[in-house]
């Protein structure tokens, strides 16, 4: 997406350069240094407290059990507590169940939040305002308010107990639908009818025009979606019985929950870094698609 | 366009791939259980008529102390299945109380109830109000292996309503005091004599509140109305007072006994700076004991096994102090049986709990959970003796249960104990007197149990 205005605009300043006073120039510069690493420091300074609670984690979860309760520093190094976390559930099976169940929501919602985002953003019918309306107040919704009656439902389709019963009621999700019809109606319109003249389905449109160009808005909701499923934990443990079908947050909750004998900290913490070990390194993989997909639509937190 | 195709291509495999696994695990379970039906069918033709009667029951627990006591009860649940071939138990792991009790009040309301649980010894009357558990009455009177007066009485109160049996204690504990010998000996008092009564806590907790630690730490948040019971017992001059009625209809917070127990306890931070002021969190007083910041603690006896591992002093258990008498509640989990199933299932769910409380597994339990034993013969197996003879301290949270009592429970139990809890943090944070705050939560209590007295 060059855009050609740009490259004339550049000329001209470099050419202007030589015709400002060489005085202010420099005291220019070195004031905008001076911003430049005062706001560098501020977000070092905020990225430090954020990180503190994690480094944290990482520390506590290698150091022997003797060593964590105490406020001295120690440079014992052990995997013990990650050895015993690990044996002390089916970590792997729940890995795979949980990166199947992310996997799965995810693919369904875009299909489902596409068509919808379409129909409220282009298409003209009755009642759309209603519906969209009745959308927004989905999103007001806590998920956990519906817990006893989508038990009910998936209990008279048979679904307890089984992947697919925890993935159904995610299946579409309203906040994905209003994301994207805002970005569906930014889109000029010309593009589309320039599409339907060139003899484009609706289809066509939408596969080649209208998806492409939110792809950011994609990205960032997968990245919502997929970590608000890994964290999931009431509604996948209400739903499942046997060990085939827990998601690695059961396995955590087992370290975690331990209000009559006092938190194990070691524990605590080589399990909270198996569970969330694997969404930080896709993370880093894909870091820059991740941050560029935020910057573009925009979403905070 | 290239990339474009790609991304679909990846897309498309992604989402077939989930499609064929989802398809699969539904496969899977599908195959077992044709397996597990056509097995019994198989059989059936031979001689061995008993296999075709295998009953599956579904068992459900909550664990509350860290670590792997799953892998314990799964252990029981499978030496059971070995002792009983016809009956088939599926243990599943609930998360803690709360999680537990929605996910079986979602059975319950589904008619999905599980076979048998383990549930808080509170939600009592929660689960009789929605009709969900059956009276044990019949099975105890057919069954003499249960050798109900073998269970400690303190852990049968809260099993029983209006001379109705529902449960049977399980994971049972009490409040114990934790005192570091330490610290006791550099304060100049005497290691082998924690204080016994409130005056002794008091001049106790002055002179240990040296040093950069205090002297005393009672936790304040949560479940405050524990701590607030075993006060008021301490203070009361009937021996059998508590602070609601038996039945669970009435909540008897606002008495002048105690509010004076509620005073002793603001008293302890404010008037004699023995404790940390405000609300003391739950989680953090044993980590504040384990790590020297306090030097006596009133916590739950599930914290035996934390402290003994990751104490480096000597500490000692005690009584909680006695104004006018000892007395501590009691808490945890007991086996509840459900309705909404077969009488035959009702009957192994039986089977299941009888062993799950018989003396060795008491025992077991006990002993690698931290937990009291149940049963008074479970203390003579060849097991306890092993573990109190190491660690004697086990054997103090026992001893107690000759003052020990029933915990808060009660009709509507989710806001009459909200009503308590939040007066009593509302009391110890400053913001209202021990006299107001008691008024205040029995109104609120009132007003919450007005159906249950009509």
């Amino acid at each position: 997406m060059g855009n050609p205005l740009k490259l004339p605009l550049l000329l001209n300043r470099k050419y202007r350069k030589p015709l400002v006073d060489n005085r202010t120039l420099r005291y220019e510069s070195t004031r905008r240094r001076i911003l430049q690493i005062l706001w560098n420091g501020i977000g070092f300074g905020f990225a430090v407290v954020w990180m503190i609670p994690f480094i944290w984690v990482v520390r506590t979860a290698f150091l022997p059990k003797e060593s964590t309760i105490g406020t001295g520093w120690s440079w014992g190094l052990t995997f013990d507590n990650l050895i015993h976390v690990w044996q002390a559930a089916p970590f792997g099976q729940f890995f795979m169940n949980t990166l199947l169940v992310c996997s799965g929501v995810l693919v369904v919602q875009l299909v489902t939040m596409t068509m919808a985002a379409y129909a409220f953003a282009r298409v003209e019918f009755a009642g759309k305002d209603f519906l969209f309306m009745l959308f927004l107040v989905q999103i007001m919704v806590p998920p956990d308010v519906l817990i006893f009656s989508n038990y009910q439902v998936l209990n008279e389709m048979g679904l307890l107990d089984t992947k697919l019963g925890i993935m159904l009621p995610y299946f579409a999700s309203s906040f994905g639908v209003f994301l994207l019809r805002q970005s569906f109606k930014q889109l000029p319109k010309e593009l589309d009818e320039a599409a339907r003249v060139e003899g484009a389905s609706r289809l066509h449109i939408l596969s080649r025009i209208y998806v492409p160009l939110s792809r950011p808005i994609y990205v960032s909701f997968a990245i919502v979606s997929v970590s608000f499923h890994w964290n999931d934990f009431l509604w996948p443990l209400i739903v499942t019985n046997s060990e085939d079908n827990r998601l690695l947050t059961v396995g955590l909750a087992m370290f975690a929950k331990a209000t009559e004998s006092g938190a194990q900290w070691s524990d605590v913490c080589a399990a909270t870094l198996i569970v969330s070990a694997p969404l930080m390194i896709g993370f880093l993989l894909f870091q820059r698609q991740v941050i560029g997909s935020f910057m573009n639509s925009g979403i905070k937190g | 366009m290239l990339k474009q195709s790609k991304l679909t291509a990846l897309l498309l495999l992604v989402s077939i791939m989930t499609i064929t696994g989802c398809g699969q695990s539904n496969n899977s379970s599908e195959v077992k259980k044709e397996v597990n039906t056509a097995q019994p069918s198989t059989t059936a033709s031979t001689p061995e008529t008993k296999e075709s009667k295998k009953v599956e029951i579904t068992f459900y627990y909550p664990v509350n102390v860290g670590g792997p006591l799953t892998k314990v009860i799964d252990g029981m649940a499978s030496t059971f299945m070995e002792q009983h071939p016809d009956i088939k138990v599926n243990p599943v792991y609930t998360g803690n109380y709360g999680d537990n009790t929605v996910k079986i009040q979602a059975g319950v309301q589904a008619k999905q109830p599980p076979d048998v649980a383990v549930m808080m010894s509170t939600e009592l009357y929660s689960m009789l109000d929605m009709k969900a558990i059956i009276p044990l009455d019949d099975f105890i009177a057919q069954d003499t292996d249960i050798q109900m007066s073998d269970f400690y009485p303190a852990f049968l109160e809260d099993t029983q309503t209006e001379d109705t049996t529902y449960s049977i204690p399980f994971q049972r504990s009490t409040i114990v005091m934790y005192y570091n010998k330490e610290m006791f000996k550099a304060a100049g008092l005497d290691p082998e004599k924690p204080p016994v009564t409130w005056d002794e806590l008091v001049t106790y907790a002055k002179k240990l509140n040296r040093d950069g630690h205090a002297g005393l730490e009672i936790p304040g948040n949560d479940d405050s109305y524990w701590m607030f019971q075993m006060l008021a017992r301490q203070n009361a001059t009937d021996p059998k007072q508590n602070i609601m009625s038996s039945d669970g209809k009435k909540a008897m917070f606002n008495s002048p006994e105690n509010v004076e127990a509620l005073q002793f306890w603001l008293d302890l931070s404010h008037k004699q700076k023995a404790m940390p002021e405000g609300v003391i969190d739950w989680a953090t007083v044993p980590t504040d004991f384990i790590q020297g910041k306090t030097a006596m603690m009133m916590h739950t006896s599930g914290n035996l096994t934390n402290v003994k591992n990751n104490a480096k002093f000597e500490f000692g258990v005690a009584f909680p102090p006695a104004q006018k008498q000892f007395g501590s509640p009691t808490g945890g989990g007991n086996l509840y049986i459900f309705k909404d199933t077969s009488p035959e299932k009702q009957a192994a769910a039986w089977e299941f709990v009888k062993y799950m409380t018989a003396p060795e597994q008491a025992a077991l339990f006990s002993s690698s959970s931290g937990y009291v034993g149940v049963r008074k013969s479970a203390y003579d197996t060849e097991a306890m003796k092993k573990y109190t003879a190491d660690f004697p301290q086990a054997l103090v949270a026992r001893n107690q249960l000759e003052y020990a009592f029933r915990e808060l429970s009660t009709h509507n139990h989710g806001k009459v104990s909200t009503a308590i809890t939040n007066q009593i943090q509302a009391a110890l944070a400053g913001e209202i007197d021990a006299a107001g705050a008691l008024k205040k939560a029995q109104e609120e209590a009132d007003q919450a149990l007005a159906p249950f007295n009509k």
